[in-house]
């Protein structure tokens, strides 16, 4: 079985093409999209969260929308549309030469990401208990000073993991980007594979750089879980707790 | 719930599920039947026509070679009518697997069809992994926004500019040896399908786009005025009908298949048809 393997599968293309500059280059742009989208969905969505809560209906509605409109259209759709699309309505070099695939990328996937971010932080916000609100307001602060200081702070713990789920989602959504001429990981290894025929090297080696992201994200994402943890008689165990554990040091 | 509702209903899911699955696996074929009993090449000895079917891919976006009629799902074009033309003298029907370019090769060889008659113009590194029965021959074309606002004469003129191009097709290894003697890069944008490499043409996201001259020349034609090709085709080359390595019987009675249908007449006027005398194999 392993010499069945071993002919039809071949190490040698694999091994060269793990470090290939091309395939960094394709990870690399995967890396910076999915970093800075990231950020962009996070920041909008916590707004877009506080809004949802509110009790303005028009903050509220607006919202609504907004979270209704970009969750319930697929990402590859809406890039097609906001990038091919805008570019066929709006006949305008100043538009056209400005709006570039790359940024294209970040602001749709960002604007995409708000959305989701925007029921995480929602969650987040309805987690914490309304005694809460209560206290702050009968402090006399008004709600957006609440929010700021008192809500959000112990919302974000309740909200580290599906974020840490929508990064990764959003890591692997980027390969749908190959429809607007982006060449990411995926479509990196794609691309070489089309040349030597060697597809199932060629998507080993993209499998395992993904890997290495989410495995090294997720050892950060614990690390935050038990920072966010301080305090609580039960600490979260991490890969670095448990090593540390083991060495003979004391944490926690 | 009562427990025996709960397992009933249980079971009805599961039994539900299985049907859809099953349901599902189905193959997706286009049929475009050819007459039985065609002429007089023998196909006993040819394993792949034992089911009096010629299993075609394709991808088929890719007019005036393979495409959708407008708003149907059946599929026109001159590889389309040659397929026809070549199983009607094989005595059996044909069908059209539509597949994704960039897998096509890799698909004939996992035995998805029998033969794959996609644009595919014969190359050293293809003709390594599957045999080729050549068909036409055909040269690249370049696609300007109308007016040629770039000037853009051949393919020295590429230089410095974004061009974009499929997947996997021949035009990504020109541009990258036109690039070896280029004082500035050529900015090459990948695509998964030609259509998208045109759209961003259009767009104005791309300088020019990069195809087989034919669908250069129809991507110009129905761009309502915004893009036109340069006159020039560029490195004729010919296309091939791709065949497995093993599949050593079915190479030869569709050669034999093709030299009849030029002999008798189909050929040419199949190409006539769609104005495309010009690319006959020579």
């Amino acid at each position: 079985m392993n010499e069945l393997l071993a002919i039809r599968f071949d190490f040698d293309t694999f091994w060269d093409f793990l470090f290939d500059p091309i395939i960094f280059k394709g990870l690399w742009e995967t890396l910076k999209i999915t970093t800075l989208a990231m950020i962009f969905g996070v920041l909008l969505g916590v707004v877009l969260a506080i809004m949802r809560v509110s009790k303005n209906p028009v903050a509220s509605s607006a919202a609504g929308l907004y979270v209704w409109f970009w969750r319930g259209t697929p990402v590859i759709l809406q890039l097609l549309l906001f990038f091919f699309g805008l570019k066929q309505l709006i006949d305008e070099d100043i538009f056209r030469d400005n709006w570039t695939r790359f940024r294209a990328a970040v602001i749709i996937f960002g604007l995409n990401e708000a959305a989701y971010m925007a029921e995480i932080g929602r969650a987040g916000i309805l987690s914490v208990e309304s005694g809460q609100m209560d206290a702050a307001k009968s402090l006399g602060m008004t709600n957006l000073q609440a929010m700021r200081r008192i809500i959000l702070p112990q919302a974000v713990r309740v909200m580290v993991p599906p974020t840490g789920n929508e990064f990764i989602a959003l890591l692997k959504n980027t390969s749908v980007l190959f429809a607007i001429g982006i060449v990411e990981l995926t479509n990196a290894a794609k691309l070489q594979a089309s040349r030597n025929f060697r597809f199932m090297e060629l998507y080993s080696v993209a499998a395992v750089w993904y890997l290495m992201v989410v495995t090294v994200f997720s050892i950060a994402q614990a690390e935050l879980e038990r920072k966010l943890a301080a305090g609580e008689r039960d600490q979260p165990e991490t890969l670095f707790s448990r090593v540390i554990k083991v060495m003979g040091g004391s944490r926690g | 719930m009562p427990r025996v509702f709960r397992t009933f209903l249980l079971l009805a899911l599961v039994a539900l599920t299985a049907a859809l699955v099953f349901s599902a696996c189905g193959d997706d074929d286009d049929d475009n039947g050819g007459n039985g009993g065609g002429g007089d090449i023998d196909i006993s000895g040819v394993p792949e026509l034992d089911d009096g079917v010629l299993t075609v891919g394709s991808e088929i976006a890719y007019a005036p070679f393979e495409f959708f009629e407008e708003g149907t799902e059946t599929p026109d074009g001159l590889d389309i009518d040659l397929a026809g033309a070549i199983a009607a003298e094989l005595g059996v029907s044909v069908e059209f697997t539509n597949t994704a370019f960039d897998g096509i090769i890799a698909a004939l060889d996992l035995e998805d069809f029998d033969v794959l008659m996609s644009a595919m113009t014969i190359t050293d590194e293809r003709s390594e992994v599957i045999d080729f029965v050549p068909y036409i021959t055909v040269g690249t074309g370049i696609v300007v926004p109308t007016g040629n606002p770039d000037g853009i004469a051949g393919l020295d003129d590429l230089c410095g500019k974004t061009v974009a191009v499929q997947i996997s097709t021949i035009q990504v290894t020109m541009l990258e040896t036109q690039n070896d003697s280029c004082e500035n890069d050529i900015n090459i944008v990948v695509f998964p399908d030609n259509p998208l490499a045109v759209e961003d043409l259009r767009t104005g996201g791309s300088d020019a786009n990069f195809s087989d001259y034919p669908v250069a020349f129809v991507d110009a034609e129905a761009s309502e005025g915004t893009l036109e090709v340069v006159n020039t085709q560029i490195d004729p080359e010919p296309y091939g009908i791709g065949v497995r390595k093993a599949s050593t019987e079915l190479n030869t009675v569709i050669a034999a298949a093709l030299d009849a249908i030029i002999a008798d007449g189909t050929y040419a006027s199949i190409l006539s048809d769609w104005d495309l005398s010009s690319i006959a194999l020579d």
